[in-house]
């Protein structure tokens, strides 16, 4: 009796502890768990099609600053990965890594080529959202916002989404990693006319 | 018979040892059963249409309906799209029979562009006409209906006819009015009387989110940062309102009633949710939205919202009861529904932005704004006695400016620019109200957010 006692005792002691320490490291484990770091496929040939494609397999996924890899179970399998850390290895990209991998860039910054990374590629890219405003690296380019259609981008100092498509209020639905609390998804949002996002164009599209 | 007998402190000692080990190995279990269903399950294809409708056309526009098609097998497969057919169904008006059009594939073997050419005695119609389309992936086994509710509720595009034409011509940037009154102003903060910021590493920075005046000429203002309203009366320090939401770039409007209805376009798991809260916050209902929501406003009946990727305004609520999915979708409508059975339909398109008041028997008024600075978003469209106010941003690569519009049918009577003040992020569309003759907008600086009230009519 006092042995069965005494084993119950330490077994919820130590599933507690376990648990508890498990739990904080979870979210360091999720890229670890599911990401590779294989090679790119380079590819000659890209449309803004095929990048709202590979866009679209990332809604409902995460949100990881820093971050640049997701599945397609349409949940957040990192939930509540504290905001400003990069390193808790949470599921999802930010916006700067999701536009990277979605306009299939490569990280030779003189380069224009196209890389397929596929959402299980744990990358982020070279570029933040500022230097995406900036139109640097020689795959992007400065765009006037009036002509901007799907899959060109509107960049912050902070911030940077893709256009999905325009709606008829003259608001645009934008596929965008936004936050913690938001995830990646497509949101209607008032980009194109605020004065503090630029347009941008990813250079070299096969077909418009 | 031997009886194996051990000491009462080896007992103690094993029994701990034994516990703490299947306490760690059941954890280990448990995390490595939770990692194997978390890693990547099967692809799943996918098949999406989106469309921008032409709701009000003049004679000259082609009577097209072009639809952007993504269709996938998996993710590896984005640049070989699967085969899609579609089909798109127009009818005149909204009670003749639905007539079949093809819809064509253009743009090269591997876009997903399709364009089907409404007949002329169809798009032609003085009553305008409906249609709605479909498009189906034998490869996937996958269907895709815009808008969602078909034949049911489909989209419906009208003809502008006399409208009334109003060119803005080049903006003046920096010729901004004063307001009125400033009715409600909070500094940024967590304090009683301020307003929440969210900020996160790729955000703007998010506060009041959404306001509205209510009957009594309240001003209230979501601030969902902290999780309430603040309420403003007469120019008083703000009373606070606790409201179970979750943020997330909410739009809210109150009802006649004093009803507060908060669009939380995320919510929880990406699931959109309307919460419809008493006056003093009490929480009365949840709903789920159909669809991706832009914004809430108060229809007749009740709560009204619009949704993407129909591009409908959806009800949510008749009389005070939730109204389901399949029955938002199944009664969705083009334009925004208003009190005697009128509704309000805008479109902006480039510099332009065609506004219409609608009846029963088709457009009763509509107005044709031009501008030579680009037009982005508008942000509200009124009625405002016999026309309507507009409010409309103008832009250019560096600067904003709000343009407010009266407009009635004599052309544009009343004309002023307002700065932005759009420091702080809101939900899309939720700057600006309407109450009586007056003008609310919220905007913000560095320093907070406030409500300025611009009066339309000389008191």
């Amino acid at each position: 009796m006092q042995y069965a006692r005494r084993f119950l005792v330490a077994f919820v002691v130590a599933f507690a502890l376990a648990g508890a320490g498990t739990a904080g490291a979870y979210h360091t484990q999720w890229v670890a768990n599911n990401c590779n770091y294989a090679a790119p496929t380079p590819t000659s040939y890209i449309t803004r099609d095929g990048s709202i494609t590979v866009a679209l397999y990332a809604r409902h996924e995460g949100y990881q600053w820093g971050g640049g890899c997701w599945n397609d179970t349409d949940v957040d399998d990192s939930p509540g990965d504290p905001k400003s850390d990069p390193n808790t290895g949470g599921e999802g990209p930010d916006c700067s890594g999701f536009t990277f991998k979605v306009w299939r860039e490569t990280l030779d910054e003189t380069s224009t080529a196209f890389h397929q990374w596929w959402r299980l590629r744990n990358i982020h890219g070279p570029y933040t959202a500022q230097r995406f405003k900036n139109a640097d690296g020689a795959a992007n380019y400065p765009l006037s916002k009036s002509a901007a259609i799907k899959m060109d981008a509107y960049a912050s100092a902070t911030h940077i989404g893709m256009i999905y498509v325009t709606n008829p209020d003259g608001t645009d639905q934008i596929i965008e990693a936004l936050g913690e609390s938001y995830g990646t998804n497509v949101w209607t949002r008032a980009y194109r006319g605020n004065s503090i996002f630029s347009g941008v164009r990813r250079l070299g599209w096969t077909q418009s | 018979m031997n009886e194996i007998r051990t000491s009462p402190k080896l007992s103690r000692t094993a029994g701990l040892l034994a516990g703490s080990l299947a306490g760690v190995v059941t954890v280990v279990l448990a995390g490595t059963a939770l990692a194997n269903r978390i890693v990547q399950p099967d692809e799943q294809p996918l098949l999406e249409a989106t469309h921008l409708p032409p709701l009000l056309t003049t004679r000259d526009d082609r009577k097209e309906l072009r639809y952007d098609v993504y269709c996938a097998r998996s993710e590896t497969q984005a640049e070989t799209p699967c085969a899609v057919e579609g089909r798109v169904f127009a009818r005149v008006g909204e009670t003749d029979a639905y007539q079949e059009i093809e819809a064509h594939r253009v743009g090269g073997a591997t876009g997903g562009r399709f364009v089907a050419v409404v007949p002329e005695s169809i798009g032609r119609a003085s009553s305008g006409f409906t249609y709605y389309a479909v498009f189906r992936s034998d490869e996937t086994d996958l269907v895709a209906t815009l808008p969602a509710g078909g034949a049911a509720a489909p989209q419906r595009s009208l003809p502008l006819g006399r409208r009334i034409e109003v060119d803005l011509g080049a903006h003046n940037f920096g010729s901004e009015l004063e307001a009125s009154e400033r009715v409600a102003q909070a500094a940024w903060g967590t304090g009683p009387t301020e307003a929440g910021l969210e900020q996160g590493r790729n955000l703007m920075p998010i506060g009041g989110s959404a306001f509205d005046v209510d009957a009594d000429g309240s001003v209230v203002v979501l601030d969902e940062a902290n999780k309430r309203l603040l309420r403003w009366r007469d120019g008083d320090m703000p009373a606070a309102v606790p409201l179970s939401i979750n943020g997330t770039l909410a739009d809210m409007s109150i009802g006649e009633d004093g009803a507060v209805y908060v669009l939380e376009t995320t919510a929880v798991q990406g699931q959109p949710l309307l919460k419809t809260f008493a006056r003093d916050g009490t929480a009365i209902s949840t709903s789920a939205v159909a669809e991706r929501p832009s914004q809430v406003r108060i229809g007749p009946e009740g709560p009204v919202v619009l949704q993407s990727s129909s591009a409908q305004w959806m009800s949510a609520a008749v009389d005070g009861r939730a109204v389901g999915v399949r029955a938002q979708i199944s009664t969705a409508e083009s334009g925004r529904p208003l009190s005697g059975g009128r509704k309000i339909v805008i479109l902006r398109q480039g510099n332009e932005v065609r506004v219409a008041l609608v009846g029963s028997t088709g457009v009763q008024r509509a107005w044709l704004v031009t501008s030579e600075t680009p037009l982005a978003e508008v942000q509200l469209a009124e009625p405002y006695g016999t026309g309507v106010v507009l409010v409309t941003r103008v832009f250019t690569d560096d600067r904003d400016e709000f343009a407010v519009l009266v407009l009635d049918r004599r052309g544009m009577v009343k004309r002023f620019s307002l700065d932005s003040a759009d420091w702080a992020e809101t939900a899309p569309l939720s700057r600006f109200r309407l109450r009586g003759s007056s003008l609310y907008q919220l905007g913000s600086t560095p320093a907070g957010l406030f409500v300025d009230r611009y009066d339309l009519e000389v008191k």
